[in-house]
C-alpha cells in the first residue's frame, strides 16, 4: 500500500508539472483525488486492512492527500499565473503619447475671475450675481446717472425694443426700456433693494457696450464690481482694499495709486493704477486697471438707504483687461474665438 | 482738450518741468493723455551760418568739408557734412562744441575721416524741431550770422491732451486749467487784461448804427436765457498776428481769418463760445432767437444741408435761420474776406436743447461740445469783451454803441457748509484745518464764514461760496473731493484692509456655474466664452421664427450681432469650426453663460450650460481608432444629467420627449428633450442635425447637450441628507426579453415592468431595480420590432430569498405582461 500511494504520488508529479489550462487542471484533479479518483479508491481500500495498520495507513494516506493537494495548488498557481500572462501582452513603451483629448480647461476670464472672487472672499465679500438684460432705472437712475447722460445713448447702450417683455427682470416702473447692462453696478442696485447694510459683495459678470469691435474692445466684456456698505466707511479703507487685492493678486511689493476721476454713482471717484512691474509687455510704470469712489449719498438715497447714516465704496474693473495684463495678451478677441491653442495655455 | 504750456503761461507764472504740470494735471483729476513738443528746445551753442564754400570730402565720397561764415565775433568754420540738399550761400543751423541737442547728443571739436569739423550742421530733426531728417534746415528768410537759434526759430511750446470729465466743463478751457494749476503749485491766477471794457460809451444808445443792427428778439428764453450782441465796425479782415496763429495752430486748430480765429481762441481761453456774424448779411437787420419752423433748411459750415425741426433753436434775421444756435453757423450769414462790420453774439444757451438737437443732427463742434456740459452762465460779459479787445487789436474797428442784451444774469448763489470733521470722516485720516481752507481759496472758493464746531477740537465748519464755474459742486461730499485733490490722492496713508464676515453665501447661480464648469472640465472639456449677440438667421433656424422677433435688439450695431442669444450650441459650433479650420485638433468644448427664450409670448433670461462633443476628425494617432473613447447620445444624456443635478434635479426621473421640428439644428431620432422653461428649466441632449453641422462647414458628427435654468429657481440645496438602510442579503436576478415595437420606448417598457414586479412581489419583498441590458434586432425578431431585455433584481431586508418564491412573483410579471400588454415574451 505504502508503495503503492509512493507511485502514485510519483505518477503525479510530472503530470500536475505539465498542466497549462483549467480544463486539464479540472481532468487531472478528478484522476486523483475526484470521487472516482485513484486516490480515492484506495482510500476506500481501508477497510481491507487490518485494524492495527489502519492508523499508520491512515496517516500515510493523509500525507499522499497533503502533498497532491499542494502538487495541485502549485499548478493551479502556475496556471492562473499563465492566465494573466497572456491577459498582459507584451510591454508597453510608456513614452509613447496618450490620446490628446484633455485635459479640459477653464477659460483665462473664469481663472482670472475666480481668482479674484477668492481674493475677495477672504476679506468678507460673497459674490453676487444679476440679470444681464437690465431696465434703465437699475443700470442708470438708481446710479445718478441722469436721463440726457451720454452713458445712456443709443450710441452706446444696446436697447431692447419698446415692446419687449422680460418676464423674470423686474421694472421699477412699466415705461422704462429693457436693455443690456452696460456695467455689472446694476448688481449693486439690486442687492441693495432686496437686503439690508452692511453689505459687502464682489459681483462679476458679462456687460454690454455698443462699440466697434477691435484688439481692445468688444461688444460684450466682462466685469468684476465690489460694493461694501457699513457705517464709517472711508476713502482710507477703499485704497486699503484695492492695496490687498491687487497685492494678493500680483505680489507684495505691487503699489496702487489713486487718480481723482468722475463718476456719477461715486463721489469722491478714482481711477486706479498699479505698479507694472510684474506685468508682461507693459512698459509703463505705472497702468490703469479700475475706477473707485465713495458710494455716492444720492445712491443711497435711491435704494433707501440712510446716506447719513450709511457710507460704502465701490470698485470696478474688467476682467478682460485684468486677464490681458496678467497673462500679456495683446488682442481682447482671442478670448471670444476659443482657440484651443490659446485655452491650453492657462490651465 | 489740448492745452498749450505757452498759453497757460499768460496766466499763472508756471516754472515747473513738463513732468511735473503733467503729474499736476494727472493728479487734479484730468488725464494727460499724450504730451506734445512743437518747435525748438532751449539749444545752446547753435548758431546761423552761412555755407562759404562746399568740397567734396578727400576720403569719403559722400562727405563734404565746408567752410562755413558765423559771423562776429565766431568767424569762419571748418565743417564735415553728410547732407546734400544744401548750396554754398544757404544759411543754415550750426551746432558748435558745447552744443546738446535733442537724445542728449553732445557736439564736440572731432576729426571725421581724417578731416578736423568744428561743429555740425544740423537738419530739423537734429534740432527736435520735426521729424524731417532729409537734410539741413535750410534758413530761407536768411536771419543774421551767428544769431542764437533760438532768437531765429519758432518758439517751442508743449501742448498737454487732456480728458476733461464731464462734471469739469470750466476746465475745458486755458484759463480753466490754469485756475487748477494755480491752485496745486500755490502760484496767483493771472487773468487778461481788459482793455475795452470801460471804454465803450455806454450812453450812446443802441441805435447808432440802426442799419446794422435794430433789434434783438429772443422767443424762447427757455432755452436761452442771456443773448448779447455788439457791433463792431470798420474792421479789416485778414490774416491773425503770428503769435495767435502759433496758438491755435498748437491746440490743433486751422487759423481763418483774424475774427474767425479771435472767436475761437477766446472760446479756448474762457471756454465761452462767440460767434461772429458780418451784420451787413442779417435781412432786415434783426438777430431772432427763436425755435426753427418743420422743415427749414439750413447749410452749415460743414457743407451739410440740415433740415431742422421744431425743437431746434436757431438764430435768424427777419427772413431765414442763419445759426444752428450754439452748434454750428451757416454757410451765408458768417465773416468773409470783405466784410467790414461785425456783429458779435455771446449767448447763454440751455445745455438740454444743444444737446438734443446736436444728437437729432449728428452734429458736434467746440462750441456745443462746451454748451452741452455747461458754460460759466457769468462767463458771457468777460468772454465778449475780451473778444472785442482781440478784434480791435487784430483787425481794428470800433465798437458802436453798448450793445444790446437780452434776458438778465441767471443769478448764482451757492454756499456749501461743511466741517473739518466731517471731511476727516470721510478720508479716514487728518488733514490740517489750515490746509483744507487753503484748499478752498486756492480754488476760489469764498470762504464766507469760519466758526467753531461744538467740538471745538474737532476743527472748525466753513461756509464755502461756490463761484458760478463749478456748478458741480453743491454738497458737504463734493468739498471733500476737493480738498483731497489738491491735498493729493498718492498721500492717502496705507491701511489694513478690515475684513469682518457677514455670513452670506455666494449667489446660488455662482455656485451652480462654478460646479458645472468643474464637472465640464473635470470631464475634458475645454471651457469657452462666446458672445451673446447672434445672427437673426441663426435664431430663426435654431429656435422659432418668432423668437428671431423678440429677442432682437432694437439698435443693433452690425448686423451679425442683433439677438440674444437662446443656445449655448451655435456659439459652441462656432468655436469648433474655427479651430477644425486651424487645423487644431478638438472634440470637447462647453460654456456656461446667460441665454434667453420665449415662454408664453414673454422672454425670460436664463441660467444655461451647454457643451458639445465633436468626433475626432483626421487625427492621426499611434493608438488605433477603435481605442478612442466612445462618445455617443448617451455620453451626452449622462452630462445633462450630472449638469441637471448640480440644480437639484433628478434628471432620470424626468420624462424625455424625443426631438422633432421646430428644433432645426438637432437630429430628429436621434435627440431628446426634458423639462420646459414654463416649469423653470429645460434639457435637450443628443445627436446635432448632420445637414445643419455640415451647412456650418463643421467635419463630423457632433453630439451636444445643454441645460437651462431660470435663475430664481436655483437655491442653494439645504437639505440635510438622511441615511437609509440597505440590504445585506444577496440578490435574486430574473431576465425577461421583451419584443415590441421600434418605436416604443424602453422607458416605457420599463417603467410597465417595474409596475408588475412591484405589484407581484407586494409586501414581501423589494423590487430592487429593473433595468434594459440588451436592445436587439435582427434574426428571430419580426420587422420593425425590437426585442429588450431586463434584468429584475428582488431582494428582502430580512432574509435570503428562495427561488421558488421569487420564480412564483416572476411567474406573475409574465403572466401580467402576456395578459394586459402587447408585448411578446421571447424565450
Amino acid at each position: 500500500m505504502q508503495d503503492t500511494l509512493t507511485a502514485l504520488v510519483a505518477k503525479a508529479q510530472p503530470e500536475f508539472a505539465a498542466l497549462t489550462t483549467r480544463p486539464e487542471f479540472e481532468a487531472a484533479k478528478a484522476r486523483y483525488v475526484g470521487p472516482n479518483g485513484e486516490l480515492t479508491a484506495l482510500m476506500k481500500q481501508m477497510g481491507t486492512v487490518p485494524k492495527e495498520q489502519r492508523p499508520a495507513l491512515g496517516k500515510l494516506i493523509n500525507e499522499t492527500k497533503t502533498r497532491l493537494q499542494s502538487l495541485l495548488d502549485a499548478a493551479l498557481a502556475q496556471i492562473e499565473a499563465a492566465e494573466l500572462q497572456a491577459q498582459l501582452g507584451p510591454a508597453v513603451d510608456a513614452t509613447l503619447p496618450a490620446p490628446d483629448i484633455g485635459p479640459g480647461t477653464y477659460h483665462p476670464l473664469t481663472l482670472v475671475r475666480e481668482e479674484m472672487c477668492r481674493i475677495l472672499r477672504k476679506v468678507g465679500f460673497t459674490v453676487a450675481d444679476g440679470p444681464e438684460v437690465e431696465t434703465e432705472y437699475y443700470c442708470f437712475d438708481a446710479l445718478n446717472t441722469p436721463a440726457d447722460h451720454p452713458a445712456r445713448d443709443a450710441q452706446d447702450t444696446f436697447y431692447l425694443p419698446a415692446t419687449a417683455k422680460f418676464a423674470n427682470v423686474s421694472k421699477q416702473n412699466p415705461e422704462e426700456k429693457y436693455l443690456l447692462r452696460t456695467h455689472t453696478s446694476s448688481v449693486q442696485i439690486r442687492t441693495m433693494l432686496k437686503g439690508e447694510p452692511p453689505i459687502r459683495i464682489v459681483s462679476p459678470g458679462r456687460v454690454y457696450r455698443r462699440d466697434t469691435t477691435d484688439a481692445t474692445h468688444s461688444a460684450n466684456f466682462h466685469q468684476l464690481e465690489c460694493l461694501y456698505v457699513d457705517k464709517n466707511v472711508t476713502v482710507r479703507d477703499l485704497k486699503a482694499l484695492l492695496d490687498y487685492i491687487f497685492a494678493s493678486l500680483l505680489g507684495k511689493d505691487t503699489k496702487t495709486r489713486f487718480r481723482p476721476h468722475y463718476f456719477g454713482y461715486t463721489e469722491p471717484s478714482f481711477e486706479v493704477d498699479l505698479t507694472a512691474t510684474h506685468l508682461p509687455k507693459v512698459k509703463k510704470p505705472w497702468i490703469e486697471i479700475g475706477g473707485c469712489g465713495m458710494v455716492d449719498p444720492t445712491v443711497f438715497a435711491n435704494v433707501g438707504y440712510d446716506p447719513e447714516v450709511w457710507s460704502g465704496y465701490a470698485f470696478g474693473m474688467g476682467l478682460e483687461r485684468l486677464a490681458m495684463l496678467l497673462y500679456g495678451i495683446d488682442d481682447i478677441r482671442y478670448f471670444y474665438q476659443n482657440d484651443v491653442r490659446f485655452l491650453k495655455q492657462f490651465a | 482738450m489740448k492745452i498749450s504750456l505757452n498759453w497757460l503761461r499768460d496766466y499763472v507764472a508756471l516754472d515747473a518741468s513738463h513732468d511735473e504740470i503733467s503729474r499736476a494735471i494727472t493728479f487734479l483729476g484730468f488725464e494727460v493723455e499724450q504730451i506734445i513738443r512743437t518747435g525748438a528746445p532751449k539749444l545752446s551753442h547753435v548758431v546761423v551760418g552761412e555755407v562759404l564754400v562746399r568740397d567734396k570730402h578727400p576720403n569719403a565720397d559722400k562727405l563734404s568739408v565746408c567752410t562755413v561764415n558765423l559771423g562776429d565775433p565766431l568767424g569762419v568754420k571748418t565743417i564735415v557734412c553728410g547732407a546734400q540738399n544744401y548750396q554754398v550761400g544757404d544759411r543754415v543751423p550750426v551746432a558748435l562744441p558745447g552744443a546738446i541737442l535733442p537724445g542728449n547728443f553732445e557736439i564736440k571739436q572731432s576729426k571725421i575721416r581724417g578731416q578736423s569739423s568744428d561743429g555740425m550742421m544740423c537738419s530739423a530733426k537734429e534740432l527736435g524741431i520735426s521729424e524731417d531728417a532729409a537734410g539741413l534746415l535750410i534758413l530761407a528768410d536768411r536771419p543774421a550770422l551767428g544769431a542764437a537759434i533760438n532768437d531765429v526759430l519758432p518758439p517751442g511750446d508743449t501742448v498737454f491732451d487732456i480728458e476733461i470729465t464731464p462734471n469739469r466743463p470750466d476746465a475745458l478751457s486755458h484759463l480753466g486749467i490754469a485756475r487748477e494749476l494755480a491752485a496745486w503749485f500755490k502760484l496767483p491766477l493771472l487773468s487778461p487784461q481788459e482793455i475795452f471794457r470801460g471804454a465803450i460809451d455806454e450812453t450812446a444808445g443802441a441805435a447808432l448804427r440802426r442799419d446794422l443792427l435794430t433789434s434783438v428778439r429772443v422767443d424762447c428764453p427757455e432755452d436761452c436765457p442771456l443773448y448779447t450782441a455788439h457791433i463792431i465796425s470798420g474792421i479789416k479782415i485778414g490774416p491773425s498776428p503770428a503769435w495767435l496763429q502759433a496758438r491755435l495752430t498748437a491746440v490743433g486748430l486751422r487759423p481763418i481769418n483774424n475774427v474767425v480765429d479771435v472767436g475761437n481762441y477766446v472760446m479756448l481761453e474762457t471756454g465761452q463760445p462767440l460767434h461772429a456774424f458780418d451784420a451787413r448779411k442779417l435781412g432786415g437787420a434783426q438777430i431772432i432767437v427763436r425755435r426753427a419752423v418743420a422743415g427749414e433748411k439750413l447749410t452749415t459750415l460743414d457743407g451739410k444741408e440740415r433740415v431742422l425741426t421744431p425743437e431746434m433753436l436757431v438764430i435768424a434775421d427777419a427772413i431765414k435761420p442763419l445759426v444752428i444756435a450754439g452748434i454750428m453757423g451757416g454757410v451765408d450769414s458768417g465773416v468773409s474776406p470783405d466784410t467790414t462790420d461785425l456783429v458779435l453774439e455771446c449767448a447763454f444757451f440751455k445745455r438740454q436743447s444743444i444737446r438734443a438737437t446736436g444728437k437729432r443732427l449728428g452734429l458736434s463742434s467746440d462750441s456745443s461740445y462746451r454748451y452741452e456740459r455747461g458754460v460759466d452762465v457769468h462767463s458771457s460779459h468777460e468772454a465778449a469783451y475780451r473778444a472785442i479787445d482781440l478784434i480791435i487789436a487784430t483787425a481794428g474797428g470800433n465798437v458802436v454803441g453798448p450793445g444790446f442784451r437780452v434776458g438778465s444774469d441767471i443769478p448764482w448763489q451757492r454756499e456749501i457748509v461743511v466741517t473739518h470733521d466731517y471731511i476727516t470722516e470721510k478720508l479716514g485720516f487728518d488733514i490740517p484745518a489750515a490746509e483744507m481752507r487753503a484748499a478752498f481759496e486756492a480754488l476760489e472758493f469764498t470762504i464766507t464764514r469760519e466758526e467753531p464746531t461744538a467740538h471745538p477740537a474737532r476743527g472748525p465748519a466753513w461756509t464755502v461760496g461756490i463761484p458760478s464755474w463749478r456748478d458741480d459742486l453743491d454738497r458737504p461730499i463734493d468739498l471733500v473731493e476737493e480738498v483731497l485733490r489738491l491735498y493729493g490722492t498718492e498721500k492717502i496713508p496705507p491701511a489694513v484692509v478690515s475684513s469682518p464676515g457677514l455670513l452670506a453665501d455666494d449667489d446660488p447661480i455662482v455656485v451652480f456655474n462654478r460646479r458645472v464648469t468643474d464637472y465640464l472640465v473635470g470631464h475634458d472639456f475645454h471651457e469657452c466664452v462666446n458672445h451673446t449677440l447672434r445672427p437673426a438667421k441663426e435664431i430663426a433656424a435654431w429656435v422659432s421664427a418668432s423668437a428671431a422677433q423678440e429677442l432682437a435688439l432694437a439698435n443693433p450695431f452690425v448686423e451679425d450681432q442683433s439677438h440674444l442669444r437662446p443656445t449655448l450650441v451655435t456659439g459652441l459650433l462656432e468655436s469648433l469650426k474655427l479651430n477644425q479650420s486651424r487645423g487644431v485638433a478638438v472634440t470637447h468644448l462647453c460654456e456656461t453663460g446667460r441665454i434667453f427664450l420665449e415662454r408664453d409670448g414673454q422672454n425670460v433670461e436664463c441660467a444655461s450650460v451647454g457643451f458639445i462633443i465633436a468626433e475626432p476628425v483626421a487625427q492621426r494617432t499611434w493608438l488605433k481608432s477603435n481605442r478612442t473613447p466612445i462618445e455617443d447620445s448617451f455620453s451626452a444624456k449622462h452630462h445633462v444629467a450630472a449638469l441637471a443635478g448640480a440644480a437639484g434635479i433628478d434628471f432620470g426621473r424626468q420624462p424625455l420627449a424625443p426631438s422633432a421640428a421646430p428644433f432645426f439644428g438637432w437630429q430628429e431620432g436621434h435627440s431628446a428633450a426634458a423639462g420646459n422653461i414654463a416649469h423653470g428649466w429645460t434639457a435637450r441632449f443628443g445627436l446635432l442635425n448632420l445637414a445643419t453641422v455640415k451647412s456650418l462647414g463643421i467635419q463630423g458628427k457632433v453630439y451636444a447637450g445643454v441645460f437651462a435654468i431660470l435663475p430664481e429657481k436655483i437655491t442653494g440645496d439645504s437639505s440635510r441628507r438622511r441615511y437609509s438602510d440597505f440590504s445585506l442579503l444577496p440578490a435574486a436576478l430574473r431576465d425577461i426579453a421583451l419584443v415590441v415595437d421600434a418605436t416604443t420606448p424602453s422607458s416605457e417598457v420599463q417603467k410597465t415592468l417595474a409596475k408588475f414586479a412591484r405589484a407581484a412581489a407586494g409586501n414581501a419583498f423589494a423590487l430592487e431595480s429593473v433595468s434594459v441590458f440588451d436592445v436587439y434586432t435582427g434574426a428571430g425578431v419580426p420587422e420593425g420590432k425590437k426585442s429588450l431585455a431586463f434584468s429584475l433584481v428582488f431582494r428582502s431586508s430580512e432574509r435570503t430569498l428562495t427561488d421558488d418564491e421569487v420564480n412564483a412573483v416572476f411567474q406573475k410579471v409574465q403572466d401580467e405582461v402576456g395578459q394586459t400588454t402587447a408585448w411578446q415574451i421571447r424565450k
